[in-house]
């Protein structure tokens, strides 16, 4: 037996030195280590960080022939291991949330501008939605501002700090345009998953909810004499985003019918000229430190992948939208979007 | 889709494999059913729908199974919701009892997956209305009917009570996170100590730590020496399994079942409070539970029967309202998200044949655990005999890998185990009693959000006794589990002076 196991053993370290030889090889032309981990900010495989990561991950893979798997770490964890991971190692794919976070001043968000490099844009989720029960009086955003402006209190289940908020901020903004003074009137009910905001909402706790397409689609088909049944009243989505979606929208809903939850058939005023809309954009986080060959052949990687455009039909398969923007652009681009959201997140704060 | 084209050797195959890998993550210390289901989440995409969460449910069933085996034969849960399985489990295997302890428990198990998978099939959509009656204000209630266990697992009231309160403040170290709906502030720590305890110590660390490593420390300081000739365990000896060690069980099967599938139903609970109240309400409200906590196969019974329960409780609301019931359903959700298909109030209506395969895939899951365990056990329980100054070291480097993959690679985890392994041995010798304070941390954190929550939402303190009858009907629940506790403790204090008299 032992020249046996002697002999399996060999060939398990070789053929595994073979592996490591390979795959090490394979990235020759790439600064790219042969196994790249890649964090997300959520912790949860069944939501859309880990649905989007995974489809643009394995294809990343597949064309730079190396392993990648993703982690659903959740934020803090993400950060930490991209900080750690100097040598390109570990990267992280987020939303919007990664500088939210810190706009909205979260015990230990960092400013993603200064501490990382911002990387590739790669879809958008343009399922972010509000909803109230489907008896509410409340027909539409221009009923919850007139209300929360003639004295109202109005209670919104959000999750606070990140893309959740940012609609419920845009909201109470809306009101102090148009009704100085009442925007104290939309009050934040601060709560975690969507279960938790869907079930505040049964319990007649909240006036609305912050909910996505996905996950809220098809209470909106029920009977209005059911506990469960919800309405949309507003997509954050700008009308040019629902556009790219499939004609057939999600579920039992038509991209028709979407854009009538959409700016400009919903309007949620930002200021004087324009009304407020949010992308919920997902994109690369990559350590200070990454070469920046590295980050290029990532960038160009991703360029073809969306140029064969296989990914495109995976994505909106899953009512996701193709957004890619090479780095510098989406680095650009989303600070542009910090700034933005900057303003009415100081705005409100007076 | 015709189903029967679905039910291929493939389909099977997979079934007993992922119920096989579910075991063996089970089993292994640090490892848990929702590791299992998580790795091998992507390979969804290359099986298909069908046949894929036919692998997952297979690796759900055989994972929250297989937590016995180190929960019974080494002292330590597999997974959180096997703990209340080694307080009898244990001291059964210590006589001998090994094997017979761990077919008790594989019995009790399929009963409670069997159960609670026909309770899915049959009542699915009622059930979900009827979850969506619990808010915050009920779910705390009912942890805290599952906090008064602690009244009754003490051995010493006042000691027992403070190790809860303990275990309850150990668990709010860290942030009350955003991702909960709390403000992202760290408590209960120095500031250096915000790196790595940001989002608290981590449970299984924590679980294996003060149950794993204190049992190998104090076993250690004891010296193994006459481990070889005396203190070895042995597999000869105790009484052999027979079936009829269920007689009278039924009541307990089925209210722990029944225990086990309501918590599964609501959302965020967690599988670790159905065993303990399944635990607690055995020891109650059986008409003789002196023996429990000593190697008792009812408290095996109760605790298997109703954390596999869990299994089809924990579906009812991932596939009736689109919202996982526990850890483990909440990584499945993922296979129906990368599928591309919507989980919500309708997916049973709008995909019969896919529900119809989940629940042969669920029962398949549950005969063939029980036949693979039922039958290999005998060979899993030998690892008893193996000799500690072998065994120890094993088990410590398995607990260190579990520790350190848990969190996908977290090395703190790994101090955390050796810091509650070492801090469990010091509990030890200033009297401090470990499963009142496993228990308070368990459920502190759950507690901790539901109580706030519920203040903001409703907005003062009465709501607690006026919300609603459930919340009536919990309280009289924890009334009467405390007034039992005491009432027992005083019966058992008063029958040694009866019997001396």
């Amino acid at each position: 037996m032992k020249p046996i196991w002697g002999k399996t053993c060999l060939a398990l370290v070789v053929s595994a030195a073979m592996g490591v030889g390979v795959s090490a090889q394979a990235a020759d032309d790439c600064p790219l280590p042969g196994n790249l981990r890649v964090v997300i900010g959520s912790t949860s495989t069944g939501g859309d960080t880990y649905q989007v990561s995974s489809m643009v991950v394995d294809q990343l893979a597949d064309k730079l022939d190396i392993n990648a798997k993703v982690d659903a770490v959740g934020v803090m964890p993400g950060f930490q291991a991209l900080q750690r991971s100097r040598h390109g190692n570990t990267i992280m794919i987020f939303h919007d949330g990664a500088y939210l976070g810190n706009l909205y001043g979260v015990n230990g968000y960092p400013n993603i501008f200064d501490q990382y490099v911002v990387g590739p844009t790669i879809a958008i989720n343009p399922g972010n939605a509000y909803l109230v029960p489907k008896g509410s009086p409340y027909e539409s955003m221009s009923d919850v501002i007139e209300a929360a402006g003639n004295g109202k209190q109005i209670r919104v289940a959000i999750q606070p700090g990140s893309v959740s908020e940012i609609g419920f901020s845009a909201l109470k903004n809306a009101v102090r345009l148009k009704y100085p003074g009442k925007e104290s009137n939309i009050v934040a009910v601060n709560t975690g998953s969507q279960a938790d905001k869907n079930q505040l909402l049964f319990d007649g706790a909240v006036d609305m909810i912050n909910g996505s397409v996905q996950a809220n689609e098809q209470y909106t088909q029920l009977p209005a004499d059911d506990q469960k049944a919800m309405r949309f009243v507003w997509l954050t989505a700008r009308e040019d985003t629902i556009q790219q979606t499939n004609e057939s929208g999600m579920g039992d809903t038509t991209r028709e019918q979407l854009l009538g939850y959409t700016t400009p058939n919903v309007s949620v005023p930002m200021d004087d000229s324009q009304d407020f809309t949010f992308d919920k954009e997902f994109f690369f986080l990559y350590n200070k430190d990454m070469d920046p060959a590295a980050i290029d052949c990532i960038d160009n990687a991703l360029s073809d992948i969306y140029d064969q455009g296989e990914i495109q039909e995976q994505l909106k398969k899953a009512f996701f939208v193709p957004d890619f923007k090479p780095s510098k652009e989406a680095s650009s681009y989303l600070k542009e979007k910090n700034d933005q959201n900057q303003t009415i997140i100081n705005d409100l704060e007076g | 889709m015709d189903i029967l084209s679905h039910l291929t050797p493939m389909f099977f195959g997979l079934i007993a494999a992922g119920t096989l890998i579910g075991i063996i993550f089970g089993a292994i210390p640090g490892m848990t059913a929702t590791m299992a289901v998580a790795v091998c989440l992507p390979l969804t995409y290359a099986f298909g729908l069908e046949n894929g969460i036919a692998l997952l449910l297979g690796l759900y069933v055989g994972g929250i199974s297989g937590g016995m085996v180190p929960a019974v034969l080494i002292n330590i849960p597999g997974t959180p919701s096997s703990i209340t399985t080694t307080f009898d489990g244990y001291p059964m295997a210590k006589r001998g009892e090994g094997e017979r302890a761990l077919k008790i428990g594989i019995v009790a198990s399929v009963f409670g997956g069997l159960f609670s998978a026909a309770v899915l099939f049959f009542f699915a959509p009622v059930l979900a209305d009827f979850a969506i009656k619990f808010s915050y204000v009920e779910k705390f209630l009912i942890i805290l009917l599952a906090l008064t266990v602690i009244a009754s697992l003490c051995s010493n009231m006042l000691m027992g009570i403070f190790s809860g309160v303990l275990g309850v403040w150990l668990s709010l170290i860290g942030t009350y996170s955003i991702t909960e709906g709390g403000n992202g502030e760290p408590r209960l720590m120095f500031d250096f100590m915000q790196y790595y305890l940001v989002d608290g110590f981590s449970l299984l660390p924590v679980l294996i730590g003060l149950f794993g490593l204190t049992t190998v420390l104090l076993d250690a300081e004891k010296g193994f020496k006459d481990d070889a000739v005396q203190g070895k365990i042995s597999l000869k000896g105790g009484a052999k399994f027979r079936f009829n060690v269920f007689k009278g069980q039924l009541l307990n099967l089925v209210r722990s079942s029944g225990i086990g599938t309501l918590i599964g139903i609501l959302p965020g609970v967690g599988g670790s409070a159905a065993s303990v109240l399944a635990y607690s309400q055995e020891k109650n409200f059986s008409r003789d539970s002196s023996q429990m906590g000593k190697g008792a196969p009812q408290g095996i019974v109760s605790s298997e029967s109703s954390n596999n329960a869990l299994t089809g409780g924990a579906l009812v609301p991932l596939l009736s309202l689109g919202i996982p019931g526990d850890s483990t359903t909440a990584i499945l959700i993922g296979a129906f998200t990368l599928q591309g298909i919507q989980v919500g109030p309708l997916f049973i209506g709008n995909n019969l044949d896919t529900w119809y395969l989940m629940m042969i895939a669920l029962v398949a899951a549950n005969v063939l655990m029980f036949g693979i365990m039922y039958f290999a056990i005998r060979h899993i329980a030998k690892v008893i005999e193996v000799p500690k100054f072998i065994l120890y070291p094993l088990i410590i480097m398995m607990c260190v890998v579990g520790a350190y993959a848990i969190n996908y690679g977290i090395m703190f985890d790994v101090w955390t185990l050796l810091i509650f392994g070492v801090f469990g041995w010091v509990a030890h010798k200033v009297g401090l009693e470990t499963v009142p304070l496993i228990i308070g941390f368990i459920l502190g954190k759950s507690a901790e959000v539901y109580f706030v929550k519920s203040i903001e939402s409703y907005g003062n303190l009465t709501i607690f006794f006026t919300k609603s009858p459930i919340a009536a009907f919990l309280w009289v629940l924890i009334a009467v589990s405390v007034a039992f506790a005491i009432y027992l403790r005083v019966r058992n204090r008063r029958r040694p002076e009866e019997i001396e008299s």
